[in-house]
C-alpha cells in the first residue's frame, strides 16, 4: 500500500525525484539527502550568476569554493547512507557523519540538519517512543511531494539568505547606478534593473532575508506568548482563564493590520517594530488554539496519573501537557508565517514598512507598480517571489498537519 | 536521470572554476584609484536627518545615495503628505528638508522675498546681507537685477549654504488631440490654464459638449480671490475673475485678455496707469444657469478690489496681502491733461500716448461713472496705481489670481459682518465654498468678472458656465459653454481618466509616464520649463547644520545634479536657487567629493 502511494504522488508531482530516488529508495533519509544535495547545487548555481557582473564581492571566491566542497561531501555520503538505511545494523561511523552534516547546515541548508538529526535519532534510540514518533512524522512528511517542494523552497531561500552575506555584493542592491537605469534582463542583471539602476535580482535575494526574518520572528512572538497564556488559561481554568481570555478578547477585537499600522505610526518603521506590530495582533488566536488543546489533554489519564503521583503543576504543564499540545500550534504557525510575509510586504507597499531603499519584497513591488505598463518585470518578479514563499509555507503547513495527525495513517 | 543531476553538478562546478578569473570588488576599486573609500572607512559617518514627503521619494533616494557615498549616515524621515511634513518641519525634526517653490507670479522678487528675507512668510533665515540684496534687486529693472541676483545666489548658496539646490522641473501637459484643438490649448510658464481660448476640433460641439478638466483638490479654499493662494482655487479663480493685466506664456506682462486695453509705467517707476475696457459685465447664477447681471466691470470695482487685496483686515483669513503690500494708492484719473504732461518710464512718449496706442478711438474724455464709459465715443476710465517705493515688479503681482476684480456692490452686500468679530458658524463670507456646494446650504451669490462662473460643485466635479457678458463677439469670448472640473486626487487615476477620454487635458504628467503618453496616439504631450524649483533647506534652529557652515557646505557639494538629471532622463533642469528659472545668472553648482571631504574634516575639527 505504501509503495503505490509513493509512486502515485511522486509521479504526478516531480518526475525527477520519483524516477531517480523514490522508486528505489524510499526511506526518509534518502529523500532528505536528495533534497539536501539539490539545495546545495541550487544555491551554488544562483550565486554563480554573480560572475557575469562587473565585479563580485571579495568573499565570493572562497565561499563558492567552500559551498562546492560541502556539496561534494553531501554527494559522497549519499551512497553509504542509502546502503546503511537499507541494510540496517550497527555503524560506528554514523554519529560522525551526522555531526559533520549538522555542521554543514551553517550554510542554511536545513536539510543537512534534518538528515543529521534523523540519523542520530535512528542510531541512538531504537526503542525510544519519542524517537519512533519523530521518525514516523518524517516518514509521512517525506512521502508527499508538495510539502517537500514547499519546504525545499523555504530552505533554499533560507540558505541563499545566509550565503548572500558572502557571495552577493550588497552595493549592487542598494547603491544607485545611473548608468544602468531600467535595463531589461541580461546576464549581468538576470532580472533587469530598476529605475535607480539597482540589480533587481540582488534586491530580491537580499529581500528574502528580511521577509524570512520578519515572517519567522513575528510568528515566534505570538507562538511563545500566546502559547504560554493559552496553556496557563486552559490548565488553571476558572478565574485565571476568564481574566486572560477576556483581556485577549479585547486585543482580538482590534483589526490586526490596523493595530500594526498604529504601532508603526507611533514608534516608527524598522524591522524590530515591524515584528512586534505584526506579532502582537496574532497572540489571541494562538492563545485560543493552545487553550483548546490544553483543555483536551488535561483530561487524559496520564495527566491524572501524574497528578496522583504528586507532581507539581509546573511539571505537569511543562512535561506532560504542553509537549502533547504543540502539534496544532506548529501547523498554525507555518500558515501564520505566510500571512506575516504578506503583511510585511503590504505595509512596505503602503509606505509604512522598512525604509524605501532597503530591498524588501513589498518595497520592490511598490516601486515596480509604477512601471507596470512599460517595465512590468519590475513588479512581476517580486510578486512571484512573495507568492512562491507564501504558497510554500501553506504547502508545508498542510503536510505538517497530515504528518502530525495520529488519526491519518 | 541520475546523469542529469551529475551533469548539473558538473556544470555548476565548471562555472565555479571559471570564476577564478572574475574581478572582485577590491580589484575594481584599486584599479579605479578609489582611495577615498579607505579614508571614509576609517572615519565615522556623520549623521544627518533628511525630511521629505513620500511624493519626493525618488529625490530622497538619490540624495540618500549621494550623501552616503560622501561619508554621511542618512536617516530618512518620510511623511505621507504636506501637513505632516510641515508639522515635522515646524517641530525642527530635520537637518535638511526637501522643499520646493513655484514662482506663480513669474518675477524674481517673489522667488526670494517670502522665502529668504528675515521675517518673510516662509523664511527661517536671518541674514542682513541677503535682506539688503533682495531689497536692492526689487527696485531694479530687468537689465540691472541679473548681477544683483547673482550676488544673492553667491551669498545664499555658495558662501553660506543656506540651501542646496536640486533641480528645476518641467511643466508638462497632455491633451486629447482627438477631441481638443491642440493649438487652442495654451501652456504657460506661470499663469494657470486659460480656459476661454480652448476649442473643440469639431466646433459644432461648443454648446453641446463640456470641456472636462481636472484638479487634485475637491475642497476649495475660497472663491473670493484674495482669500486663497493654493492649488485648490488657482486655476478656478484665474478663470472666474479678470485682472488689470496678464502674463503671456513666457511671463511677459501684457494687457491681452485682461480688463485693460493698455498699461504703462510713468517715469520714476512708482506710478502705473491702466486704461479700462468697457465690454465686460459681471455674470451671476440664476437657477443654476449663468446670466448677464447687466452690471459693468469698472474703475470703482478695480479700486475696491485692490484696496481690499492690500488690506490685511479687509476679510478674515486674508491669505494674499503680502503680495500686494507695495500698493500705496489706487484711484481713477479725471484730469486728462495730467496724462498728457507725464512721460513714461521708457521716456519716449507721454502716458496718454502710451495708453491710447492701438485704440480705434483716441481718448476724448475721462469719466468717473463706469456706465458712462464708451470706447467708441472716446470716453474712457483710467486707473492710477502708486507704489510705496519704485517697484516695477508690482505688475507681476497684479497679474496674479489674487488681484482678480470682484464686484464692489455684490461683495459689500454679502460681507456685512464685522471682520473683527467674524464667526465661522454664523457669518457666510463672499466666496464660501458651501454656498456653491450642492445641498441645503447652496445659495450661489458669486458675481464674476472673468470668462466663466462656477454654478455648483460636489465631491466629484465642479460645473462652470461661460460668462454671457464677457467680451461678446471678440476673439476672447469663451469658446466652450460648459467646463467641468473633475476632482481626481491620484496622479495615476487622473492619467487613466485622460487616456479613457473622461478628461481632455492633464497637467503634471509624472516623468516616469512620458513614454506611455507619447505612445498613445490620441494624446499630445507638451513640456516647457516651469518656475518650480526643488531644493534642500537646512535647519537654522536646533541642529548642527544650523551652527556649522562647513557641515552645510559638505552637504551642498555632495549634491550631484548631473545624476538627478540622468535619473529623470533630462526632464529636469539644473538650478542654483529659486530665481534660476527666471534669471539666468550664470552660476552653477558642481558636485565635488574632494571639497566634501575637506569640509567634513573641518566640521569634525570644530567639534
Amino acid at each position: 500500500m505504501t509503495q503505490t502511494r509513493i509512486q502515485s504522488t511522486g509521479g504526478s508531482g516531480n518526475p525527477a525525484i520519483s524516477a531517480a530516488f523514490a522508486k528505489k529508495q524510499r526511506s526518509p533519509e534518502s529523500i532528505l539527502a536528495f533534497y539536501m544535495l539539490l539545495n546545495g547545487i541550487l544555491v551554488i548555481a544562483v550565486s554563480a550568476l554573480n560572475m557575469f557582473k562587473p565585479y563580485v564581492s571579495d568573499t565570493f571566491l572562497p565561499s563558492m569554493f567552500g559551498l562546492t566542497l560541502i556539496s561534494l561531501f553531501h554527494l559522497a555520503i549519499l551512497l553509504p547512507i542509502n546502503r546503511h538505511v537499507k541494510r540496517g545494523g550497527p555503524a560506528p561511523w554514523l554519529p560522525w557523519v551526522a555531526g559533520l552534516l549538522i555542521a554543514t547546515s551553517v550554510t542554511g541548508n536545513l536539510f543537512a540538519l534534518l538528515l543529521g538529526l534523523n540519523l542520530l535519532v535512528k542510531y541512538r534510540g531504537k526503542d525510544n517512543l519519542a524517537a519512533n514518533r519523530w521518525a514516523d512524522v518524517w516518514t509521512k512528511l517525506t512521502r508527499s511531494t508538495m510539502p517537500m517542494v514547499g519546504l525545499s523552497f523555504i530552505v533554499f531561500l533560507f540558505s541563499i539568505s545566509i550565503c548572500s552575506f558572502f557571495t552577493f555584493d550588497i552595493a549592487m542592491a542598494t547603491e544607485n547606478n545611473y548608468g544602468a537605469i531600467l535595463q531589461h534582463p541580461s546576464l549581468a542583471y538576470p532580472l533587469g534593473t530598476d529605475n535607480f539602476g539597482r540589480c533587481l535580482f540582488s534586491r530580491i535575494v537580499f529581500g528574502a532575508r528580511i521577509s524570512l526574518i520578519v515572517g519567522f520572528f513575528s510568528t515566534l512572538l505570538p507562538v511563545v506568548a500566546g502559547g504560554l497564556l493559552g496553556a496557563i488559561s486552559g490548565y488553571y481554568g476558572r478565574r485565571t482563564d476568564n481574566i486572560i481570555m477576556r483581556l485577549l478578547d479585547i486585543l482580538y477585537a482590534i483589526p490586526g493590520i490596523l493595530l500594526a499600522i498604529a504601532i508603526i505610526a507611533a514608534f516608527g518603521a524598522n524591522t524590530v517594530n515591524l515584528i512586534i506590530a505584526l506579532g502582537v495582533g496574532a497572540i489571541p488566536t494562538f492563545a485560543r488554539t493552545m487553550r483548546a488543546n490544553v483543555l483536551l489533554v488535561s483530561t487524559f489519564e496520564y495527566v491524572e496519573a501524574a497528578r496522583a503521583l504528586g507532581a507539581k503543576d509546573s511539571t505537569i504543564l511543562l512535561k506532560h501537557i504542553i509537549p502533547n499540545s504543540v502539534a496544532p500550534m506548529i501547523v498554525k504557525s507555518s500558515l501564520t508565517i505566510g500571512a506575516a510575509v504578506i503583511s510585511t510586504s503590504s505595509l512596505s507597499f503602503l509606505g509604512l514598512g522598512v525604509e524605501p531603499h532597503i530591498p524588501e519584497w513589498g518595497n520592490i513591488l511598490k516601486l515596480g507598480s509604477a512601471y507596470l505598463e512599460s517595465h512590468s518585470y519590475l513588479a512581476i518578479y517580486p510578486g512571484v517571489a512573495i507568492i512562491a514563499l507564501v504558497l510554500s509555507f501553506n504547502f508545508l503547513g498542510d503536510g505538517l498537519r497530515d504528518a502530525l495527525d495520529p488519526k491519518l495513517g | 536521470m541520475k546523469k542529469r543531476t551529475v551533469f548539473t553538478l558538473l556544470l555548476a562546478l565548471m562555472v565555479v572554476l571559471s570564476g577564478c578569473s572574475v574581478k572582485t570588488k577590491t580589484d575594481v576599486q584599486v584599479k579605479d584609484g578609489e582611495t577615498a573609500t579607505e579614508d571614509t572607512k576609517n572615519q565615522k559617518p556623520v549623521d544627518i536627518e533628511l525630511l521629505a514627503m513620500s511624493s519626493n521619494e525618488s529625490d530622497t533616494n538619490i540624495l540618500r545615495d549621494q550623501l552616503t557615498k560622501n561619508g554621511f549616515n542618512v536617516k530618512l524621515n518620510i511623511q505621507p503628505d504636506y501637513s505632516t511634513f510641515k508639522a515635522q518641519q515646524d517641530a525642527g525634526n530635520y537637518d535638511i528638508a526637501v522643499s520646493s517653490w513655484t514662482t506663480v507670479t513669474g518675477n524674481p522678487d517673489y522667488a526670494v522675498r517670502s522665502l529668504f528675507k528675515t521675517g518673510g512668510d516662509y523664511s527661517i533665515l536671518a541674514d542682513s546681507e541677503i535682506d539688503a540684496l533682495i531689497e536692492k534687486a526689487a527696485t531694479e529693472t530687468k537689465e540691472q537685477y541679473t548681477e544683483t541676483y547673482k550676488q544673492l545666489e553667491q551669498r545664499l548658496v555658495f558662501d553660506k549654504a543656506y540651501i542646496a539646490p536640486l533641480y528645476i522641473s518641467l511643466k508638462s501637459q497632455a491633451i486629447n488631440k482627438d477631441i481638443l484643438n491642440p493649438d487652442s490649448v495654451r501652456l504657460s510658464k506661470s499663469r494657470a490654464l486659460t480656459w476661454e481660448t480652448i476649442d473643440f476640433n469639431d466646433t459644432s460641439k461648443r454648446d453641446k459638449d463640456s470641456l472636462n478638466l481636472t484638479q487634485i483638490a475637491s475642497v476649495l479654499t475660497s472663491l473670493d480671490p484674495i482669500k486663497g493662494n493654493d492649488g485648490s482655487i488657482n486655476q478656478l479663480n484665474t478663470n472666474m475673475y479678470v485682472r488689470l493685466i496678464n502674463l503671456t506664456d513666457d511671463d511677459v506682462i501684457t494687457s491681452d485678455g485682461s480688463l485693460s486695453y493698455n498699461h504703462t509705467i510713468a517715469e520714476g517707476n512708482s506710478e502705473y496707469y491702466f486704461i479700462l475696457r468697457d465690454d465686460i459685465n459681471f455674470a451671476k447664477i440664476e437657477n443654476k444657469k449663468a446670466v448677464d447681471s447687466g452690471e459693468r466691470v469698472g474703475a470703482d470695482d478695480v479700486i475696491f478690489s485692490l484696496n481690499r487685496a492690500k488690506d490685511k483686515n479687509s476679510v478674515p483669513d486674508h491669505r494674499t496681502f503680502t503680495l500686494h503690500e507695495h500698493i500705496k494708492t489706487v484711484e481713477t484719473v479725471s484730469d486728462l491733461s495730467a496724462l498728457e504732461g507725464l512721460k513714461t518710464a521708457a521716456g519716449d512718449k507721454s502716458v496718454k500716448e502710451a495708453l491710447e496706442a492701438g485704440l480705434d478711438t483716441k481718448i476724448q474724455s475721462l469719466v468717473s461713472d463706469k456706465n458712462q464709459a464708451d470706447s467708441k465715443a472716446g470716453k474712457y476710465q483710467v486707473i492710477k496705481l502708486t507704489t510705496t517705493e519704485p517697484f516695477p515688479q508690482v505688475l507681476n503681482y497684479l497679474a496674479h489670481q489674487s488681484a482678480g476684480i470682484v464686484s464692489k456692490k455684490q461683495v459689500e452686500s454679502i460681507n456685512t459682518y464685522d471682520v473683527a468679530k467674524f464667526d465661522v458658524n454664523k457669518d457666510i463670507p463672499y466666496g464660501d465654498q458651501n454656498t456653491v456646494t450642492e445641498g441645503n446650504k447652496y445659495n450661489n451669490t458669486l458675481y464674476t468678472s472673468g470668462p466663466y462662473i462656477l454654478s455648483s460643485k460636489n465631491d466629484y466635479e465642479g460645473t462652470f458656465y461661460k460668462n454671457p457678458g464677457y467680451r461678446k463677439g471678440s476673439e476672447f469670448e469663451p469658446k466652450i459653454s460648459t467646463v467641468k472640473v473633475r476632482f481626481i486626487s491620484d496622479a495615476d487615476s487622473a492619467l487613466s481618466a485622460l487616456r479613457s477620454s473622461e478628461i481632455h487635458q492633464l497637467f503634471a504628467i509624472p516623468e516616469t509616464k512620458y513614454d506611455i503618453v507619447n505612445g498613445d496616439s490620441k494624446l499630445k504631450l507638451v513640456t516647457i520649463e516651469s518656475n518650480a524649483v526643488t531644493y534642500l533647506l537646512f535647519n537654522t534652529a536646533n541642529r548642527d547644520v544650523a551652527k556649522s557652515e562647513n557641515l552645510r557646505k559638505a552637504v551642498l557639494y555632495s549634491v550631484n545634479q548631473d545624476e538627478i538629471l540622468q535619473f529623470y532622463k533630462n526632464n529636469k533642469i539644473k538650478a542654483v536657487s529659486t530665481v534660476s528659472p527666471i534669471v539666468k545668472t550664470g552660476n552653477e553648482l558642481v558636485a565635488d567629493a574632494a571639497k566634501v571631504k575637506e569640509f567634513l574634516n573641518a566640521y569634525r575639527a570644530e567639534k
